[in-house]
């Protein structure tokens, strides 16, 4: 075989191993279900394990402040009797809350103190944004940032799952992309690249994510 | 929204930024899987398992080098492990079968088929080189990354491969 002839054969080499069309779809699902959809459990898992004494702070802190502002009902009837009884709410008592919700706790209580959390992690969270220098630091002054972008981002997680969010769906919104915004400024620590930092105002910037904070923090502060 | 982004998206857990990095990356990632292996079901398997083992270690992705290299990276992982463990079975096949296969006659093979054959039995690095820079379209440069290869090594190993096949089409005069 010839040069020429053995150059047209490796130039006609792509047309000699055609790929077929790739099953695209069918693909996504295998890999959507391995990744995504074992992701809830799994990914809890991996921030709890990297950061277990976090975890446990950050749901220590809800938890004592939901228990603060949860009042017990010592002497009130038990939920099966209350929801059992036309004459309990008749008598002038507090309606009795759904059976799935709650039934030993008032709802109203839980929901200031998810409210209360809610501002006082939105307010730390504006106070690290308006803080972040456009400029890449010291490599102390990056991991500072992440260490305290790693605390609020267990917050975020917690707070995505509770009813502050799952009843307001701007809220939610909200902590969606602080929690991509806290994630980039936590990588900082481990890879700090000089674009970093730019793309992470970016993100804040496209995402209006300052003055939603500010927003959000008004309204729930009005509406205690 | 930019690649960076979206990896940081499918870090937290969001589902369509990584069918978006998905939609962007398969069709490569299923053409090399394709190639490398020769077979659709098994270059539909390599490319699943590549975005899952990408999107679980996506954390680990420093972005050192481009996002695809990285990718493309482990495709050759995945599909190197996969024919490597073939091999082992074919030998141990071949081995106990031995005795009991008879020899086909031999029939004059086409030039096509001549070429994959020559192709196939080319050694991994040198196949892969040739596929990647020959039939992908790969720069030596993305080739040495993607192996982890200086791009010297990848350009002697194509020249080498190239020599082999042509050594192995010398019976077609045209």
């Amino acid at each position: 075989m010839d040069d020429d002839r053995f150059d047209d054969l490796i130039r006609n080499l792509p047309d000699d191993f055609k790929v077929p069309d790739p099953p695209l779809e069918e693909m996504w699902q295998v890999i959507e279900n391995a990744h995504f959809n074992s992701r809830t459990a799994s990914t809890s898992r991996v921030w709890t394990q990297s950061t277990p004494w976090l975890a446990a702070a950050a749901a220590l802190l809800i938890g004592i402040g939901i228990g603060r502002y949860t009042p017990t009902r010592n002497a009130g009837p038990t939920p099966d009797s209350a929801s059992g009884s036309a004459s309990g709410s008749a008598s002038g008592s507090r309606p009795p809350a759904p059976s799935t919700q709650l039934p030993f706790y008032d709802t109203s209580a839980v929901a200031d103190a998810y409210r209360d959390q809610t501002n006082q992690y939105l307010g730390q969270a504006a106070a690290l944004l308006i803080s972040l220098p456009a400029k890449a630091g010291t490599q102390q002054a990056d991991a500072t940032f992440a260490n305290k972008a790693s605390d609020l981002l267990v917050t975020t997680r917690l707070l995505i799952d509770s009813p502050a969010a799952t009843q307001d769906p701007k809220l939610r919104s909200l902590l969606e992309d602080l929690e991509l915004v806290l994630v980039q400024i936590a990588r900082l620590r481990g890879e700090r690249n000089k674009g970093d930092l730019d793309l992470i105002h970016q993100a804040v910037e496209q995402g209006d994510v300052i003055s939603r904070l500010n927003s959000a923090v008004a309204t729930t502060q009005s509406s205690e | 929204m930019n690649e960076r982004q979206l990896i940081a998206r499918v870090i937290a857990g969001d589902r369509l930024a990584g069918r978006a990095l998905y939609d962007t990356h398969a069709p490569r990632v299923y053409s090399l899987a394709y190639r490398l292996s020769g077979d659709a079901e098994k270059a539909r398997e390599f490319t699943q398992d590549t975005f899952i083992r990408a999107f679980s270690r996506l954390a680990q992705f420093r972005g050192d080098a481009a996002f695809s290299t990285w990718l493309h990276r482990i495709t050759v992982t995945v599909v190197s492990n996969a024919r490597r463990s073939e091999v082992r079975i074919a030998r141990e096949v071949t081995l106990d079968e031995a005795h009991s296969i008879e020899a086909a006659p031999e029939a004059e093979p086409d030039l096509k088929e001549s070429i994959a054959r020559a192709v196939e039995e080319l050694s991994e690095a040198y196949r892969a080189t040739l596929i990647m820079h020959d039939i992908e379209g790969y720069t030596h440069a993305e080739i040495a990354e993607i192996l982890g290869v200086p791009e010297g090594t990848c350009k002697s190993r194509l020249s080498a491969a190239r020599a082999q096949l042509r050594e192995a089409l010398a019976a077609f005069k045209e």
